[in-house]
């Protein structure tokens, strides 16, 4: 009995979406404007990343977007960096939306047309942020979008993992 | 025991099966956010929809404008 209530705990942890303090979910998705091109989690190590999911479709992710234009700015990519995944069923929509707020592309975009990262974070809303620290832990879980109040809380946790 | 770890097995299946039939997560709501599946997909028609409502309701002022309860604008 014992043996099965540990098999069964074991699962429900295995199962379970990744906490604050849990490793982020490893992933390799590819580049939003070029497919050709893709991106691994593990060249994201060393960085502090803000990984937002989004869609072009979704209210809350068009007004937060501006904002993680700004956000980027203020930090060298080398050190923060925004990753977007796009779930949009066509990646064009994406595109769309993306070009006309961010049209330096200061924002690194994926696209994840299976809809694996917010499957494998259980997002229970839409949009979905979590700040990933340089050795590649969960530090923040934002569901909801971040408005500027948000940014500027979250502006100063990264700039204490920045050791700034 | 064999009874206990077939529930548990038949609860976890099941359970896995309600969830599936029945949580529409939220990055899979890309069509229920278009606009035809609005209740009311047409802006002017819902408008006026708004309007009736409020005229029906008897309620003054609501909306953006004055309203007497005439049915006129």
């Amino acid at each position: 009995m014992k043996k099965l209530l540990s098999i069964v705990l074991l699962s429900i942890a295995l199962f379970g979406a990744p906490r604050v303090g849990d490793n982020a979910v490893k992933f390799e998705l590819p580049d939003l404007y070029a497919q050709n091109k893709s991106l691994k989690s593990e060249s994201l190590k060393g960085k502090v990343v803000l990984l937002n999911m989004w869609a072009s479709w979704c209210g809350g992710c068009q007004e937060e977007m501006p904002l993680f234009v700004k956000l980027q700015k203020e930090f060298p990519k080398s050190k923060f960096e925004i990753v977007l995944a796009n779930i949009d069923n066509e990646a064009k929509n994406g595109i769309d939306f993306l070009s006309k707020v961010d049209k330096k592309r200061s924002l690194t975009a994926l696209y994840d047309a299976k809809k694996v990262l917010p499957k494998e974070y259980k997002c229970p809303g839409m949009p979905s942020s979590f700040l990933i620290d340089q050795n590649g832990k969960v530090v923040g879980v934002y569901i909801g979008s971040l408005d500027e109040d948000a940014i500027s809380k979250l502006k100063l946790t990264i700039k204490k993992l920045l050791g700034k | 025991m064999k009874t206990t770890s077939l529930l548990l097995l038949t609860v976890l299946f099941m359970s896995a099966c309600s969830e599936k039939l029945v949580r529409v997560m939220p990055y899979e709501k890309e069509y229920f956010a278009q606009d035809k599946m609005s209740l009311s997909p047409i802006a002017e028609r819902a408008e006026q929809e708004g309007h009736i409502f409020l005229i029906r309701e008897a309620s003054a002022g609501g909306e953006s404008s004055f309203q007497g309860g005439c049915g006129c604008r």
